[in-house]
């Protein structure tokens, strides 16, 4: 009998606790704070991997440009290419109280979720790299993927005119590997219909990269051009493949592959320079810390933007799902400008 | 009908061969079949370490982190800090002889851990994939390796009669270990124990002491694996070796080497290596929209299964 009660005591106090603490997570929802003048409070900044040299940049810039700009922020947290890690890094910060997020988004819809969660307590996101879906974000800061694809076209195309060029490709399943496969394919058959596409699908890996590159040079030794997806992974693999067939001639050889990058990292340079490679596309690492952070400030203080050009050779669109998305300019590296001082690959040790 | 269950997959090979030389003209050319070769030789390091650990009825997922953090290591030692390494710059002959040291003390542990303390092996090998590839991403900071001295990439570069020392080393490893299992006492006692450790016991095999030297062979093919893999991509990525155990296990099992322990041999296994290396080299040369590739990929492996289970008769375990 008393064991009876007791356990009808303890499911009624368990209920009445769980009553009381049933809510939805919409409750703590709350306008963004404070007024003019205030305390901006801090921002929080959610990097996808730390495995790439690209990444790596960013996460040094990101201090720099905080301090730049008078953001103060929390250390950078790392997804460590896991979305659904990257909605509990979204809702940690959440929790630390933090008043704006930039967030590199690993998945353009898994990241949905962790942006509902700080709309709900209505703390305004800045996404870097990957435009969501759907979701609520303050804006898309974003270099042109399309831009990066033609701009690899062009420059293969305007010096090969005729014969097969090899796309080593990334994931298809990401939204910037699958732009700049179609960009570079529509440039090719648009500009230069004397040129076949031949395509390698790695997944943004180094050693399918080097099999299948290998592979395909050899029933296709007559290859004249190569365009890289990311420098970061295909650059060794493609200049170890070539080595080993004694097909890496430098600029200027008759036999000369022409190879453009995309990433813009050192590596990259040091190879442009020794007419290994002929270009490659700077990834703007250091604009991206910088404007990902300057509208996560705009966003703080209130402030809104609208369709545009902006002060720094970008424009913002406005996206069809009604987002806003800054493009920012990334420059084709060629030895001409490959000293430059203002690219990022150029500043990093 | 043991020796047909070993040489299941060859049909599969075959008609995949056939196949091949009618897709493109090249498939077959010497130039070609050495590709595949190279290609498959990391790959082929790590299936064999892995058959070992199976065929005595345990196994280790961690291998796929030993090929990235043994060569990492080696490299750390080596290169410059302002590459990226600790900036010890000891000789490069110490760095190499560290890659395969890494490799044997990671399966030494592994071994500890479910010899000695009888842990889990799957649980604990799965831990330890986590850990290692942290300490990784830790000892590069997410770095790519690229700046190694020459002879970390000799060999995968280099050649003796025209193909890469990766894959002689590959092909011997094979022979050696192949010969050991068919006809050495201690090759035999892998079987014995996969079979039936109390068995094995009571004969008299030390059974404990197997395992463990089985663990730290196989941690240091995989350190080789990692070196051959870092020569034939010309540098190391912190991701190096990650998701390759998906493909190890299935070369392995493809191959004939049974998941519960004390069947499958060396040439069964090899024949699962030289299957995966030539879909990957096919498919590419045939030009198959990318979108679709890996699941034909996938089926074409399925497919072999079938053939083998068919032409062989017997179930597959």
């Amino acid at each position: 009998m008393i064991s009876k009660k007791l356990a009808a005591t303890a499911v009624l106090a368990l209920s009445a606790l769980l009553a009381a603490g049933c809510g939805s997570t919409k409750d703590a929802a709350r306008p963004a704070a404070g007024g003019a003048g205030a305390e901006a409070g801090r921002a929080g900044v959610v990097l996808p991997l730390l495995t790439s040299p690209f990444w790596q940049a960013y996460n040094n810039y990101v201090p720099r440009m905080a301090k730049e700009l008078g953001v103060e922020t929390l250390p950078t947290v790392n997804s460590n290419s896991d979305p659904a890690q990257q909605v509990t890094d979204i809702n940690n910060l959440v929790t630390q109280g933090v008043k704006g997020i930039v967030v590199s988004p690993l998945d353009s819809a898994a990241i949905v979720a962790g942006l509902r969660q700080a709309e709900n307590k209505g703390i305004p996101v800045v996404a870097v790299d990957v435009a969501p879906e759907s979701g609520k974000v303050f804006m898309i800061v974003r270099a042109n993927n399309r831009a990066y694809g033609e701009k690899a076209c062009k420059h293969i195309g305007d010096q090969v005119k005729k014969g097969k060029v090899v796309q080593i490709q990334g994931d298809l399943a990401s939204v910037n590997g699958r732009e700049r496969s179609e960009a570079f394919n529509q440039c090719m058959k648009a500009n230069y219909p004397d040129i076949k596409v031949l395509e390698i699908p790695a997944e943004w890996k180094s050693d399918v990269a080097a099999a299948k590159l290998d592979g395909l040079l050899n029933a296709n030794p007559d290859v004249k051009g190569i365009y890289l997806q990311a420098g970061g992974v295909y650059l060794a693999p493609t200049l170890q493949t070539l080595k080993s067939k004694g097909m890496l001639r430098p600029a200027g050889d008759d036999k000369h592959i022409v190879i453009v990058s995309n990433d813009g990292i050192p590596q990259e340079f040091d190879a442009i320079r020794k007419g290994e490679i002929d270009a490659t596309v700077s990834q703007p690492a250091d604009a991206y810390a910088r404007y990902g952070l300057f509208y996560v400030k705009a966003a703080m203080e209130g402030k809104t933007f609208r369709p545009g050009p902006t002060d720094h050779d970008s424009e913002i669109v406005k996206l069809p799902n009604g987002l806003l998305e800054d493009q920012l300019a990334a420059p084709l590296v060629t030895k001409e400008n490959v000293d430059d001082k203002a690219l990022w690959g150029n500043s990093v040790k | 009908m043991r020796r047909l269950r070993e040489l299941a997959l060859v049909p599969a090979l075959v008609a995949l061969i056939v196949l091949g030389a009618f897709v493109n003209e090249n498939f077959l050319s010497y130039a070609n079949i050495i590709s595949i070769l190279g290609s498959s030789a990391a790959l082929a390091m790590v299936v064999l370490a892995e058959s070992l650990i199976l065929i005595t009825g345990k196994i280790d997922l961690s291998l796929e982190s030993v090929v990235g953090i043994a060569p990492a290591l080696g490299a750390l030692v080596v290169i410059p800090a302002a590459s990226a390494g600790f900036g010890l710059e000891l000789p490069t002959a110490v760095g190499l002889a560290l890659i395969v040291v890494v490799g044997a003390l990671v399966g030494a542990f592994n071994g500890f851990l479910v010899v000695k303390l009888r842990l889990n092996a799957f649980i604990v090998s799965l831990a330890m994939l986590i850990v290692l590839r942290g300490l990784l991403v830790g000892a590069t900071k997410g770095k790519t390796l690229f700046d190694m001295p020459e002879p970390f990439f000799a060999l995968a570069t280099t050649t003796f009669l025209g193909i890469p020392i990766s894959v002689w080393l590959a092909a011997a490893a094979f022979g050696v270990a192949g010969f050991f299992l068919r006809y050495h006492r201690l090759g035999r006692a892998l079987y014995a124990i996969g079979g039936n450790p109390a068995a094995a016991r009571a004969a008299g095999i030390r059974v404990d002491r197997v395992l463990l030297g089985v663990f730290v062979v196989a941690g240091a093919l995989s350190g080789l694996g990692g070196l051959i893999q870092t020569g034939y991509v010309g540098a190391i990525n912190a991701n190096q070796g990650a998701n390759m155990i998906f493909m190890v296990m299935a070369a392995a099992v493809v191959g004939g080497i049974a998941m519960d322990g004390g069947r499958g041999t060396m040439s069964g296994a090899l024949t699962g290596v030289l299957l995966l290396g030539v879909v990957t080299n096919l498919l590419t040369l045939a030009q198959v929209s990318s979108f679709w590739i890996q699941s034909i990929q996938g089926a074409i492996i399925l497919v072999a299964l079938m053939i083998a289970r068919v032409t062989t008769g017997r179930a597959q375990e």
